[in-house]
């Protein structure tokens, strides 16, 4: 049933142009990520040639300002952005999908503290509070994972346990609870392949804002210094005037187009599954 | 009504609370003297005398219940402690740096919902042409560009190539003019970061905007008005628009307590004395006190906004009073 529901999304993307759009642009972007070792010129520490090099033969995208190649940097990124993306985005659905189904589930107090919480979540100024813990806990790849996640499952929570509520009144889930189902046996067999369809939707759109916010983290310089994100390479641009000259052409825009292009193609992915399968959202402003 | 306000009401004081609690403890729970945060000195190099000292005239050498009381009566007197990098009480500098932000983020996000309402309400018309779909993909992009990239652009272009607009700050330093002059200077200031947060802005209500007008239009009363010979225009702006705007003004009420929270990112890139660049400063300066006070202004004001979105919401749409009631 679990695999029923996900390969109707699979079809619901290719008839698409959007998701097919989406997906195609993701499924690029990817391969660069993967690709990167064999793709990319030169390491993207190694410091190859002058700094502040305009584009040309030896460097397409030029240097930066401690002469490493810009191109290669760009393509190693996609490396660090995608993987605190995609990792954020694991973490966050993932909570929200267990508080989630929780809340739909047993109901009563469990869900009233959930959904209380969720409330909460929801109205904390976001990009404030991300500053404050940054500041306190360091820049590091991990705490801005941890970050994210912890202030981005409210939404998937919300989502996975309306369709819980509704899974729970269907006849087969009614009989089979009926038949002495225990608690764990109903939620994996009987919730999660019913949620599992919308949970990808989530991840998906999850995976966009991620992207977005840790970008905008990043470019204030409160991401991880050893781990060049697209954002990271965009805030040495600015630090070192990139924009007062003509090197913003070659050093600030490819990365952001990158950026733009990945969350584009996890939103149009992702607003694709989540008309096929959710109920409808009023949807938040992403960390602004 | 009551009962829907009142548990909001008790999740908005939980809020505060634990906003308040974060502020207090994630000093003292940080490795290290929270003597380091608290007052930027490093109790490593004092001798003991000295440190004893030192901790007595910030009350950390109190029980942790003590010191938290007097924190919350410092806060209630309306004290929000002391930036001992400015050498100047918090207070006094967040009340100097929230107009600007307000400026900055108030205009952009009215000029955002009326060219949002505008457009998606155009595009919901001619919904499924091509004009309607390139706009769609259009808006997309623009929602999934970075702020500060839009903005960076903004001034690479726009200030430094053309030279129109400034580069920096919120009006000229040390400007002898008055009157329209002076307005002018700060309105050529605020144009490009008002710019960047516009663009962004209105992709999200265009699609908020599009959404609702997509689906009030195939309402029965929609066809009633139509089948009345009325003509489209009128159908578009006297029927479906003003129920249409229902979820924008949701929208804009949820953003109204984001104003203040604003825009740290846009402000640090055109160094705009607000206060999301403040915040910036206080991380940079490792500026503690400033910090937090300036994180406890934003939650209070986010939350002032969503209590009034929670007390004008059941003005605007009659449905909520009657389905709340019970």
């Amino acid at each position: 049933m679990a695999h029923e529901g996900v390969t109707r999304l699979g079809r619901a993307l290719k008839t698409s142009p959007p998701g097919m759009l989406g997906i195609s642009v993701l499924a690029v972007l990817l391969l660069m990520a993967v690709l990167a070792p064999a793709t990319a010129p030169y390491g993207p520490r190694e410091r190859v040639g002058r700094p502040f090099q305009p584009p040309g033969s030896r460097h397409l995208l030029g240097t930066n300002d401690v002469g490493q190649d810009i191109l290669s940097e760009v393509i190693w990124g996609a490396r660090v952005s995608l993987t605190i993306g995609i990792v954020a985005a694991l973490a966050a659905t993932s909570v929200g999908t267990v508080a989630g189904c929780a809340a739909g589930y047993f109901g009563g107090l469990v869900d009233g503290v959930l959904m209380r919480t969720v409330d909460l979540v929801l109205v904390v100024p976001f990009v404030p509070l991300m500053i404050l813990l940054a500041a306190y806990l360091g820049p590091s790849l991990y705490n801005l994972v941890f970050v994210i996640a912890g202030l981005m499952w409210a939404r998937p929570a919300r989502v996975v346990r309306s369709q819980v509520l509704s899974l729970r009144t269907r006849l087969y889930v009614e009989a089979a609870k009926a038949a002495g189902g225990s608690a764990p046996h109903m939620i994996r067999r009987h919730i999660v392949p019913g949620v599992l369809p919308l949970v990808l939707a989530e991840f998906v759109v999850c995976a966009s804002l991620a992207m977005l916010i840790e970008a905008s983290l990043s470019f204030l310089g409160l991401g991880d210094p050893l781990q060049k994100s697209w954002g990271t390479t965009l805030y040495y641009a600015r630090v070192r005037g990139a924009f007062l000259t003509g090197a913003w052409v070659w050093w600030v825009l490819p990365p952001g187009l990158l950026i733009t292009l990945t969350v584009l193609g996890f939103a149009l992915t992702g607003f694709t599954l989540e008309a096929h399968c959710g109920p409808r959202l009023a949807r938040r402003g992403a960390g602004r | 009504m009551r009962g829907r306000l009142g548990t909001r009401a008790v999740q908005y004081g939980v809020l505060i609370f634990l906003t308040v609690a974060l502020n207090f403890f994630l000093p003292r729970a940080m490795p290290g003297s929270p003597l380091a945060y608290l007052a930027g000195e490093d109790v490593g190099l004092m001798s003991a005398e000295v440190r004893r000292e030192v901790l007595a005239r910030h009350a950390l050498d109190l029980p942790l219940g003590t010191q938290f009381a007097r924190y919350l009566g410092n806060l209630v007197r309306g004290d929000l402690g002391h930036s001992y990098q400015r050498g100047r009480p918090v207070a006094e500098i967040i009340a100097e740096r929230l107009p600007w932000t307000l400026l900055l983020t108030a205009t952009s996000l009215v000029l955002s919902t009326l060219i949002g309402v505008a457009l998606g309400a155009w595009a919901a018309w001619r919904r499924g042409q091509s004009s309607d779909l390139s706009l769609l993909l259009v808006v997309m992009f623009f929602r999934s560009m970075p702020s500060f990239w839009i903005a960076v652009i903004l001034v690479a272009v726009f200030a430094v190539g053309l030279g129109w607009f400034p580069i920096y700050g919120a009006y000229t330093p040390w400007l002898v003019a008055t009157g329209w002059e002076r307005v002018l200077n700060v309105l050529r200031h605020l144009a490009l970061p008002v710019l960047s947060l516009t663009l962004i802005g209105s992709a999200e209500t265009f699609l908020v905007m599009r959404y609702a007008m997509l689906d009030v239009l195939g309402e029965d009363y929609i066809a009633t008005a139509r089948a009345k010979g009325l003509s489209e225009r009128v159908v578009l702006y006297k029927h479906a628009l003003r129920n249409a705007l229902l979820p924008v003004a949701t929208v804009f009420m949820l953003n109204l307590g984001f104003t203040v929270s604003g825009a740290t990112v846009i402000e640090t890139v055109f160094a705009y004395p607000g206060l999301g660049r403040l915040m910036y400063e206080a991380v940079l300066s490792r500026d503690y006190p400033l910090l937090q006070a300036s994180f406890l202004v934003v939650t209070l004001a986010v939350v002032l906004a969503n209590l009034l979105a929670d007390l004008l919401y059941p003005l605007l749409d009659p449905r909520v009073r009657l389905s709340d009631g019970a």
